[in-house]
Parts: C-alpha cells; structure tokens; sequence
C-alpha cells in the first residue's frame, strides 16, 4: 500500500472521473457529492505523505520505478521537499474548488465535474513524475480539462481566451519537447543507453552553446506558464473568462507548474546557462513585478484586477529563485504555497460577489460590508494575506524572498520591494471601493451574507493563512534537505563549468562530470 | 517453398471480390448488406493467411513478390482498414441513396492491388498493382452518381492519375536504361557498382519520387487531394486517406531505405525530400485553417501528416514510420467515422457550423471525435502523441534539428484548427437544427475500436512496438 501511494493519489480523481461517466447526468447533486467526496479522500490520503516524509532524506521518497513503453520511458514516481508542498496544496484546493462551484455551476454538472476531476490527475501527476516523459505527457493533460473549463463555462469572450491559452502553451511545450529529444539523443549517444530518467539527465554535460539553446527552450515553456513578463498576456483573458473554480486552480496551482519546472529542469540541466541569462531573467522578473503591479491598479474589474496582481506576485517568486540561494528559494517555493491560498481564496471572493451581484466591475460596488459583514472579514484577511501583513502566510513568504534577493543583487531586491507597496495600493483600494463607502447601487441591499457551503470553503484556507503566517516551520523543515541539495547541485555544475573553461576541456562525456564531482567533493572535504 | 500458399492472401481478395459481382448481378435484393457481410468474411480469411505466413519470409515467381514481415504487416493494416471502412460504409451507402453492389467489390480489388505494391520489389509490378488501386480507386470516387461534386472528383483524379502514372513509367523506364533491370534490389547493385551516378538515373529516380509523391499527397503535388476528398463519398474519402498512402510509403521505403546505406552521393535526393516534407507541413497546415469543410480539412490534414511521415522517412527510422501508420489508421478512420455518423436521408452535414452543440446533443459522438481529433493534433495521452514523438525523437536523434522545429512549429499550426471544430461541438450554440439518424450500429463500432486503439497506441503500446521491430527488420535488401 505504501509503495503505491503516489500512484493512488493521482489517479483516484482520474478513476472517479471514469466513474462520473457512467451516473445520469440528471442527478446533479449525486454527481457533486461523489466528487467532493472523491477529492476529500484524496487529500486525506496525500496527507499520509506528509507524516511519512523524511525530513533529512533530500532525495525523492515514496518512489515507484516499472517499465512502461521502454526506450527509457518508464514509469517514475516520486516526491521530494519542494513537490510534496505542491501536491499537498494541490489535494487541499481541489475540494474547496469544487465546492465553490456547486451552485455557481448550473448547467453541464456532470462534464464540468469530469473536467474537474481529470484536471487534479493532470496537476498531481506533473509534480510527482521524476521522467521527462511522464512529466511532459502530464503537463500537456493538464491543457486539456482547462481548455473545456474555460471555453464551455467561461464568460463572454471565452473561446478567444481558451484558445490562446491553449496555443501559448503549447508554443512554448513543443519547442520544449524537442529540447527533450535533443536531451535524449544526447544522453543515448554519450552513454549507448536510452533513458528519459530526469537523475541521468542531471549527470548529463553538455557543451556550452548547446546548452543555451536547450534552457531557452525549457525556460521558454515554463516562462509562459508562470507566467513572465512578456509572455504574460494570455493570463489576464484567461483568469477573466474563466469561472470562478476555473481561475482558483488556475492561479493557485497551474502557474506554479512553471516555477517548478524551472526549479526541476530548467535550472539544475544547465547550470552554465542559467548564469549567462540570469540578469536577464532578473530583469523580466523585475519588470512583470511592476508592471503587473501598475497594471492592477488601474483594472476596472475585481477579476482582472486579481490577475494582474497574480503576474506581480509571480514575479517576486520568480525573482527569489534566480537569487539561487538557500532563502531565496525556500522563499520563493513558500510563496508558491502562500500565493496558491491568497489568490485562490481571492478568486473565490470574487466568484462570491459575482454570484450575487452578476458583475464584477467595481463602480458597480460599494458598502458591501454592511450587507455582509462575515463576508467583509473572510475577505479583508484573504486580501491582507496577499498583501503581506505579518501574522498571516504571505509575510513569512515575502520575507524570505526578499532575504534571498538582496544576498544575491541589491538593486534587484530594493526595486522588488515594490511588490509590496504596489499589492498594498491596488488591494486596499480596491477593498475600500467595493467593501466600504455608501451603496450607490440598489442591488446591493439585496445581497445576502455568506451561507454555510461559502464559509466551510473559506475557513479552511483562513486558517491555513493564520498557521503558515505564525508558525511556519513544519513546511520550512520539509523542504530544507532538497532545496539544499538543489543548490549544491547548481553551484558545484557552474564551478566545474568555470573551471572546465578555463582550462578548455571538451565538454561531453558523462565520466568527466562524475570524476569531477568527486574530485569537488574531495576538495571541499579536505578544506573541511 | 510453396508458392500457392503464399498466393492464398490475394486470392482470396479475387475471389470475394468476384462473388461480390456475380451475386450483385444475379440476386435480386434491395438490400445490399449482405454483401459488406460477405465482403467482411473474406477480408478476415486474408487476415487469417497473412498471419499464418508471419515470420515465414515467402518469396515466389522469381522474387518477384516478396511476404516478408514488412509486408504481411502493411498488408494486416490495410485489411484493417478496409474493414473499418466497409463497416461506415453499410448505413451510409443506403442513406446516400447509393445501393450499389459493386461498392464492396472494387473496395476489395483496390486492396487487392495494394497487397501487390507492398509485398513486391519490382518497379514494374508495383506499377501493376499501382494501376489496379488507381482504377478502382477512381471508380469509387465516382459513385455517389447523382452528386455533380463526386463526378468532379472522380474526373480530377482519374487525370491527374493518370499524369502520375506517366511520370512513374517514365522514370521506371529511365530506371531500366541505365540498369538494364526493373528489380529494386538490381537497380541498386548498379548504382553501388557506379562511383557517380549519371543524369538519367537522377532523372528517373525523381520522376518515380514524383509519381509517388502524387500518391501520397505531399507538397507540391497535392492539388488533387482536397477537390477528391470533399466530392468523394465519405468512407471512401477515409479510404483514400489511408489506403494509398500507405502504399505509397511502403514502395518509399523500399525504394529509398538501401539507398541510405550505398556509398553514393545521395544529397540531391535527401535534400529534395527535405524540402518536400517541410513544404508538405508547412502549406498543409497553414491552409487547413481556413477551411469550413470538415471533408477538405481533413483533407489539408492528411497532406500534413504526409509531411510528418516524410520525417521519418528522411530519418531513416521505419520502424517510427509504421507505428505513425497503425495510429493514423485509427485517428483517422475514427474522425471520418464521426463525420459519417453525422448524416440522415440524403443529408450529410460536413460544414464547420453544423457542428455547433453536437458535443453535448450527441454526448458519445461528440467525445469519440474530440479523442481523434486531439489525437491529431498529437496530444497525449493518445496515440496521435506517442507517434509524433517517435517521428522528432527519431528525426532529431539522426540530426535533423531544424525540420523537426519546423515540424513541431507547423503541428502548433494544427493544434489550431482541430481545436476549432471541438470549439465549434461544445462552446458554440447551435444556429440551426441538425438532426441525425442514430439507427447505425456498425459506426459506433467502428467509433469504439479506433477509440480503443488510438488510446491504446497511447497507453499502452507494447506490443505494436514489438511486432513493428519484427516487421522492420524482414526488409529484404543488401
């Protein structure tokens, strides 16, 4: 049972997808509660992986290796310090999201549950694949459901939306997918071996101007998901389209499938790579945190609004990892977690609010709090947890992230402050527009306070916001071996770079990576 | 060795074609089923003989025919074919008001003739069984009589066929002139013996490359294909989409794979096919999007896969090139079946909007099409994936960089316009009222299996992968 838990998790929602097939599309509510219940043991179940996780073990645990197709495509599970946060944060969600979708979803229950369900296999199954390919067939499953749930339950200018989404990502993935080949090719002719195995890829040297073009093909693919300025502008029009379950998984898992991959594959495969384009990296970062930032103030919609505020957050996350250090990106993968709670229970204020009012502009707002008080208080801590005030998850977070930065560049970091003065400007204002002031629109009275079903939604994520903000430690410590161990590795690959090209070494074969590993570790023992 | 027994697959085709004649002349029966039956039970006993001769490598009249694996493997999947598609044939031909017997007959001579150009090595039979396909093949195209758009079809073919077919002798005769022999396996120890090769023998080698290339639809010799795919009756556009180009990859293969390995200079021919292929892919998908029909888009997209197969054509990976074909076979079959399924009394609906809110008024309908249609345009986990990956593995690992970019870049192309028709199923409202007859068991059979074998293919392709390495090494030259 144990050995086959990763497997279990991922495709317990595909089964229970398989089984909403075959009930009559008629029983709405059966069709909801089966897939409530079916997301609910799921997370119970990826609970077990965080009582059973190994703090001190950095490499993955709960691994499951068999043979699939052959030609190095096998089936390899498992989860490491920095995945197992993301599943978990993924199990936690998907419930919430389907709750907060029982009413606000009337028509088409049964495939937008399907839809749904298919989506969580798809997201648990990128974060657990330790296969290129495995990981590459589950991030473009992720696209599909996606596709459906924007274009089928979306607003009006839905079917532009999904489409772009739909094409920016492939664009991206298949330029990905024939680094992949190259990756393969690579390792075959060094080694006489097939393997997509993401460990013997690491092992893998690879020739410097070889090596920019295949991270820009990664970093491409993964740029577009999280996403980074300029590849953001398919987020906006996703995010506003979308319904309101839609835009919770979106921003609060989905981006941060490209974060991950960069901390998985992008950066640790090409180290000497990563370097040469780290400024500029910095510098999109930097650019997406302001100019998201800019751009949420002045949305007219509470929705896009949220989007943008998601490409300004983003870019803090993504500034934190390019810092390369142990705060930085502890930080940065702790933000990813903050970030999926506040945005994502931010979405669902929102989906609260339009399923009231049938709006989301602004104007249309004001003194909303005195129609729902409860709901006034759930929001103003959601959205000060986006914020970042301390005693909620966000401070703890950006905290971190700042560290990071400003140990690797101060400029970068003193220009990313920004984020929080920029969040703080936006959301207030926004808060204070819709929430407070007199009702200047009649439909406004009418508005009822949250009902049971919104508050057993919401309370679970305020709470996780308190736990994380004030004691942080039991997800700090779970991640702590593998992040160390990921920048070791990246550091001791870009000193044997420095070194390989000082002396003009031909960088191909496998062995020399390994002599020199070890001939690095020797040293340090011996400095020791 | 027995060369009657290794005769038996072909035959048994003659036969069952000419009792599908004879008792079409001489039973009085308005309803012509019976004989898809029967057509369908001779199709299987020629299944049953080619797998019977698996791994036997029967040759007979002077080598002139071979059954190696190779063979017996393209043979198996166009007797598949021909079964799926006589299958989404049965209600359509009584639909479409085109109860004619002969149907099944000439469905059995072409593939009669395609069993000819894959299991032989010599050019001039394989032009034998090229003009047995072709004349059926143009018949076919021609029957639903009533339809001025069939008659067209079948006139362009047959001309523009028939121009294909001169190249082809032309080149063969070129072929023989400068080696005395018609016989593959001849021609190359001739061209192995030669240290350069002279003018006539590029020339005839690249009028039989264009004399193919009409067959299978690549750039530019495409122009026939969308005018023949729209105006032909459907499940004999999905026969076409299928039948002859596989055909056309196998004499390809058998032509082009030793040529690889002789010492000569073939960079002529390689980047020829190099521009042919990135063209094909190119052109086929950026004129996909702008089509309305679904018959002619799946016209431009079957002149793009063409493109893909000419990848690992120019990889030399054959074994990728038959995985590519059993899932084309599939998707493909599966989508036209779709589009057959969407039909009544002398109606068929084939435009863009007809489509709208067939997703949710036709829910497995609607979701088999959208499987195939994702399949094309090669997401996982469907078969439609697994193949492309073969195809750009195999193409990058033989260092092809830049025609895979292009290949990847142009299948984004596509991803648009398959998208579109799913677009069109589940997110628009409909505009008017499509109405279908749904008393048609055989096509939602035939919308299970493809099912069943594109996810399948995907999933879990072991097996075809084992037997594809088997067939792959039997290619008998040098």
């Amino acid at each position: 049972m144990n050995t086959s838990i990763l497997s279990i998790i991922t495709f317990l929602p595909l089964a229970g997808a398989l089984l909403l097939i075959f009930i009559n599309k008629d029983k709405e509510n059966l069709l909801r509660n089966i897939a409530l219940i079916l997301t609910l043991v799921t997370f119970v179940i990826s609970l077990s992986l965080y009582f059973n996780f190994d703090d001190q073990n950095p490499d993955p645990q709960f691994v499951e290796k068999s043979s699939w197709i052959g030609y190095g495509i096998d089936y390899h599970l498992g989860i490491d310090g920095i995945s197992l946060l993301l599943v978990l944060l993924t199990t936690f969600l998907m419930p919430i999201a389907i709750l907060a979708s029982w009413k606000y979803i009337g028509k088409r229950v049964k495939e937008y549950l399907i839809f749904m369900l298919l989506l969580e296999t798809g997201i648990i199954g990128v974060f657990v694949s330790l296969n290129l390919f495995l990981f590459y067939v589950f991030w473009e499953i992720t696209l599909i459901p996606m596709y459906f749930l924007i274009g089928i339950w979306g607003g009006k200018r839905r079917i532009y939306a999904t489409i772009k989404f739909v094409l920016f990502t492939m664009f991206g993935s298949l330029l990905m997918l024939v680094a992949m080949f190259f990756l393969y090719s690579m390792y075959y002719k060094a080694t006489g071996v097939y393997s997509f195995n993401i460990f013997d890829m690491y092992k893998l040297v690879l020739n410097p101007s070889i090596q920019i073009w295949l991270f820009l093909a990664f970093a491409l693919a993964f740029a577009i998901k999280v996403p980074m300025f300029p590849l953001h502008t398919w987020l906006p029009d996703a995010h506003v389209e979308a319904p309101t379950a839609g835009s919770v998984i979106l921003a609060a898992v989905l981006l941060k499938m490209g974060a991950y991959g960069f901390l998985r594959f992008a950066m640790p495969l090409f180290p000497d790579a990563l370097t040469k384009c780290l400024p500029y990296l910095g510098v999109l970062a930097l650019i997406g945190i302001i100019y998201g930032g800019l751009m949420a103030l002045i949305q007219k919609d509470v929705k896009s609004l949220v989007a943008y505020s998601s490409v300004s957050h983003m870019g803090l996350i993504m500034l934190a990892i390019f810092a390369l250090n142990m705060e930085g990106i502890q930080g940065g993968v702790y933000q990813m977690l903050n970030h999926g709670l506040s945005t994502g229970a931010l979405f669902l204020c929102v989906g609260i609010l339009y399923e009231r009012a049938h709006t989301r502009l602004i104007k249309d707002f004001g003194g909303v709090s005195k129609q729902m008080p409860v709901f006034a208080a759930f929001f103003l801590i959601c959205m000060l947890s986006s914020v970042g005030l301390p005693g909620l998850n966000g401070f703890v977070g950006e905290i971190l992230c700042l560290f990071g930065i400003f140990k690797a560049n101060n400029l970068l970091a003193i220009l990313g402050v920004t984020t929080v003065i920029l969040a703080a400007a936006y959301l207030l204002w926004m808060f204070q527009r819709v929430m407070h002031g007199p009702i200047t629109n009649d439909r406004v009275n009418n508005f009822k306070d949250l009902n049971k079903r919104e508050i057993a939604y919401l309370l679970p994520i305020i709470i996780m916001m308190f736990w994380m903000g004030i004691y942080p430690q039991p997800f700090l410590r779970k991640m702590d071996a593998s992040i160390n161990k990921l920048v070791n590795q990246i550091n001791q690959k870009k000193t044997f770079f420095t070194e390989a090209q000082k002396e003009n070494k031909l960088l191909w074969d496998i062995k020399t990576l390994e002599n020199a590993t070890e001939h690095h570790q020797e040293k340090e023992e011996a400095v020791q | 060795m027995n060369s009657l027994n290794a005769l038996f697959p072909l035959l048994t085709l003659i036969v069952g074609a000419l009792l599908v004649i004879l008792l079409e002349v001489s039973v009085k029966r308005e309803n012509k089923t019976y004989l898809a039956y029967i057509s369908i039970i001779f199709l299987m006993i020629c299944g049953f003989f080619c797998v019977q001769s698996w791994g036997k490598d029967f040759s007979y009249f002077n080598n002139h025919l071979y059954l190696d694996n190779f063979a017996l493997f393209f043979s198996f999947v166009l007797i598949i074919a021909t079964i799926l598609v006589i299958l989404i044939s049965m209600k359509y031909l009584s639909l479409q008001n085109m109860n004619i017997g002969e149907y099944y007959a000439l469905l059995l001579l072409a593939l009669s003739g395609m069993l000819i150009m894959v299991s032989s090595s010599d050019l001039i039979v394989i032009f034998l069984g090229l003009e047995i396909l072709s004349m059926s093949s143009y018949t076919l195209a021609g029957l639903k009589r009533g339809d001025q758009k069939s008659s067209e079809a079948a006139l362009k073919y047959f001309l523009l066929g028939s121009f294909a077919s001169a190249f082809l002798v032309y080149g063969l005769a070129l072929l023989y002139g400068v080696s005395n022999s018609t016989s593959i396996a001849a021609i190359i120890k001739h061209f192995q013996a030669e240290s350069s090769l002279s003018f006539m023998a590029y020339a005839g080698l690249g009028l039989v490359i264009v004399g193919f290339g009409f067959k299978i639809a690549v750039v530019p010799f495409h122009m026939w294909t969308p005018d023949v795919y729209q105006g032909a009756p459907t499940p004999i556009t999905a026969f076409f989409s299928i039948g002859p180009k596989a055909v056309g990859f196998a004499v390809l293969v058998r032509l082009l794979y030793p040529f690889w390995r002789v010492a000569f200079n073939s960079e002529i021919i390689f980047s020829l096919l190099w521009i042919i292929s990135a063209l094909t892919m190119i052109i086929g998908n950026l004129i996909a999007l702008r089509q309305t029909n679904i018959k002619r888009m799946l016209a431009y997209s079957s002149i793009a896969h063409a493109g893909y197969l000419m990848v690992a054509i120019l990889s030399q990976d054959t074994s990728s090139l038959l995985f590519y074909f059993v899932v084309y076979l599939f998707m493909n079959i599966g989508a036209f079946a779709a589009v057959i399924a969407l039909g009544k009394e002398n109606k068929e609906y084939t435009e863009l909007e007809d489509y709208a809110g067939i997703g949710f008024k036709y829910p497995w309908i609607g979701a088999t099409f959208t499987v195939f249609l994702f399949s094309l345009a090669g997401f996982p986990p469907t078969g439609g994936f697994l193949a492309k990956f073969y195809v750009f593995s195999a193409a990058v690992r033989e260092g092809l960089l830049s025609l895979v970019v292009i290949g990847v870049l142009a299948s984004l192309v596509s991803v648009y316009y398959y998208l579109r028709v799913i677009v069109y199923m589940y997110m628009r409202e409909p505009t008017h009222e499509v109405d279908i007859n749904l008393e048609n068991p055989a096509i939602f059979l035939v919308l299970f299996l493809c099912l069943y074998g594109v996810l399948q293919l995907g999933i879990f392709p072991g097996n075809v992968l084992l037997i594809i390495k088997q067939a792959v090494s039997s290619i008998a030259f040098l």
